[in-house]
């Protein structure tokens, strides 16, 4: 039915259109209704999605079927997440007065969103490149110099990422003019464009040795900034390469590669939200395995992961967020005791831990089972170990590490209170959710992208589970009791961005310098020579060549041009 | 800062209590139910606590050593 008194409806708006559009009004509303307005333009955009399946806006341009609003049960949840966690950071942020940080980050998961729902590679890299470029302001509005560097770098690579997307997206365009975003094969006949688009993927995923910019550019950034920026770019690009590369084995190495590296770094690193960035990269690395395995299971696996692990990431990045807005400071080693002033954000952090950490009834233990028993059926034990032993990783730096140092270890003197109430709201209802799905959790079953008969809850996987958690948790106080566990201690780890923030300036300069040297020589040469044809030649039309007759240049010219018709003449003519 | 101190330290020999008794209760219930591994070797009796117990302790030993190649100092990038 339509109805004549609206002339366009608004559901079939791509989801996160709205966000952008509302995110332009956001400097001139003032603060509170501010706010208000942002909730509002997210639970406007979040109406969108009960357009449900299908293809609800294509736009003809220059003969291109751009697909700007395609839903199904990969996008669902994804959108779903995306629309909570975007509106978790308007609660969170409520007590910033300054618009420029909202505008960023409303439409920052605007085009997170509206990425989602692109079906076709040229949409997607706009809104692919839209997240970039919004989501830096977040990292510059730290205001420091070097938030602003962190913030280029950051910039670099995720340009470089959009760049390499829409290379790939041209060159598989240029062979079959198909440009709808579907799975793709690495090894198919579009093998360089698709190679491109994986890597674009790889980078935004954080792949090893792409990585760098994430554990570089989040903890540089606001206290708020880093929650926003902790949910949305990175489950992009997982769901962008369930979407195209669901199944390609590649993938399970890689993702198996990635879990385990960080839990290394993540033990020694100083910065506790950089040791959470740490922990992000790892959680990718367990949705990647999933989504290289491919299977309804896995896949189910890894959708679920990304939905809980957004919730408990944000829940963890908002505690340490509220702790550097009472202390100043995120450094362990500046850290300790906090438990007695700020009691609230003690426990949300644990429980932030907990899920991650996979506890049984929290939420991370009902997503990664889907994940660890997928890749039992596979029978790739070597792998399975590898994410067992990530497990227990995450348990050392985000389960205990984190709230250990941050409210226990030893008392730091820090004289403090409580973070703002925006803050603890938003920190309540992510808690809740993380508690909720993990004792329910029917509800998020339900929206995955199979309807896979699934329980978490047998007496295998509960006592499994918990014997890994406890038995490593006993290891930690063993060594704490034995005053083995090394001190945190102010420094930086070098992670993959040493190789660009390190290597490169040292060899590259000194390289550029040398080539640069090389190429002045080779143009002085050149400059000499010249000189010395001139030179030569005005030696020959000036200097008399016989007898008391100077001829003049014209002559001299005129002879040459002769001297030249002959020649040609006689090869021609020969 | 003192007093501070011996409270931390009473909540965690509260809590290493705490842990003490569920791991018992664990390695009790490992031989009354019948546990299964997504993978043969977790079959093993107190597989998944050997597990993580050792894992810990790697990830923390591996981390000291790493603390010699690739931890500097916070200045480090700043020139």
């Amino acid at each position: 039915m339509i109805n004549p008194m609206i002339s366009f409806d608004i559901a079939s708006w791509p989801p996160g259109l709205m966000m952008i559009l509302a995110a332009f009004a956001v400097p001139w509303i003032p603060h509170v209704a501010r706010q208000i307005w942002m909730l509002a333009a997210i639970a406007l955009s979040a109406w969108g999605l009960s357009s449900g399946a299908g293809v609800h806006a294509v736009w003809q341009v220059m003969g291109l079927e751009l697909v700007l609003y395609r839903a199904d049960n990969l996008t669902f949840p994804f959108a779903l997440i995306f629309h909570i966690a975007a509106a978790l950071n308007v609660i969170y942020s409520w007590h910033d007065r300054k618009w420029s940080e909202h505008m960023a980050s409303l439409s920052y998961a605007g085009a997170a969103i509206a990425a989602v729902h692109a079906g076709d590679l040229i949409t997607l890299f706009i809104w692919w490149e839209a997240t970039a470029i919004t989501s830096v302001f977040l990292i510059l509005a730290a205001g420091t110099d070097r938030a602003q560097r962190a913030a280029m770098r950051y910039l670099l690579f995720q340009v470089l990422s959009g760049v390499l997307l829409l290379a790939g997206a041209a060159v598989i365009a240029s062979h079959s003019s198909e440009i709808s975003f579907g799975i793709m094969a690495l090894d198919g006949p579009d093998a360089l464009g698709v190679w491109l688009v994986f890597i674009a993927f790889g980078i935004k995923a954080a792949f090893p040795f792409l990585n760098g910019w994430l554990q570089d550019a989040y903890p540089e950034a606001t206290a708020t900034g880093t929650v926003a920026l902790s949910a949305f770019t990175t489950k992009l690009a997982i769901y962008a390469l369930a979407r195209g590369f669901a199944g390609t084995d590649m993938l399970i190495w890689i993702g198996a590669a990635m879990t385990a590296l960080p839990v290394f770094f993540a033990v020694i690193e100083n910065d506790l939200r950089r040791v959470l960035a740490f922990s992000l990269n790892n959680q990718l690395g367990f949705m990647v395995v999933a989504v290289g395995i491919g299977s309804e299971l896995a896949l189910n696996g890894a959708v679920a992961h990304a939905f809980v692990h957004i919730l408990y990431k944000a829940l963890l990045f908002m505690s340490m967020g509220a702790v550097l807005h009472q202390v100043g400071t995120i450094k362990a080693s500046a850290l300790g005791g906090l438990y007695r002033q700020m009691p609230f954000t003690m426990v949300c952090c644990i429980i932030g831990a907990m899920s991650i950490s996979a506890f049984p009834l929290f939420s991370g233990f009902v997503a990664k089972s889907l994940t660890m028993s997928a890749l039992g059926d596979t029978g790739i034990v070597w792998v399975y170990l590898v994410l067992l032993f990530a497990s227990a990783g995450v348990l050392e730096h985000s389960g205990i590490k984190i709230p250990y140092f941050a409210f226990f270890a030893h008392p730091s003197g820090h004289q403090t209170g409580e973070a703002p109430i925006g803050m603890r709201v938003a920190m309540g209802i992510a808690a809740l959710l993380c508690v909720g799905i993990g004792v329910f959790p029917a509800p998020l079953y339900a929206i995955l992208p199979y309807a896979v008969v699934y329980h978490p809850y047998d007496v295998s996987h509960v006592t499994g589970q918990l014997q890994l958690l406890i038995f490593a948790m006993l290891a930690f106080i063993f060594l704490i009791r034995m005053k083995w566990y090394p001190p945190e201690i102010p420094s930086v780890v070098l992670n993959s961005d040493w190789f660009y923030r390190w290597l490169a300036p040292r060899v590259g300069r000194p390289l550029l310098g040398a080539v640069m040297g090389v190429w002045a020589v080779f143009v002085r040469m050149l400059v000499w020579y010249r000189d010395m044809g001139w030179a030569v030649l005005d030696r020959v039309m000036h200097a008399p060549i016989s007898g008391p007759t100077v001829p003049g240049r014209a002559v001299m010219v005129q002879a040459l041009l002769l001297l030249l018709l002959l020649v040609l003449g006689y090869l021609l003519l020969g | 800062m003192d007093e501070q101190k011996t409270a931390l330290q009473r909540l965690g020999s509260r809590f290493t209590a705490i842990l003490l008794a569920i791991a018992a209760v664990l390695v009790v219930l490992e031989f009354i139910f019948h546990r299964h591994g997504e993978v043969a070797a977790e079959d093993f009796p107190l597989f998944p606590a050997l597990f993580g117990f050792l894992a810990f302790l790697f990830i923390v030993q591996v981390g000291k050593w790493l603390r010699v190649m690739i931890m500097r100092d916070e200045d480090y990038y700043d020139d």
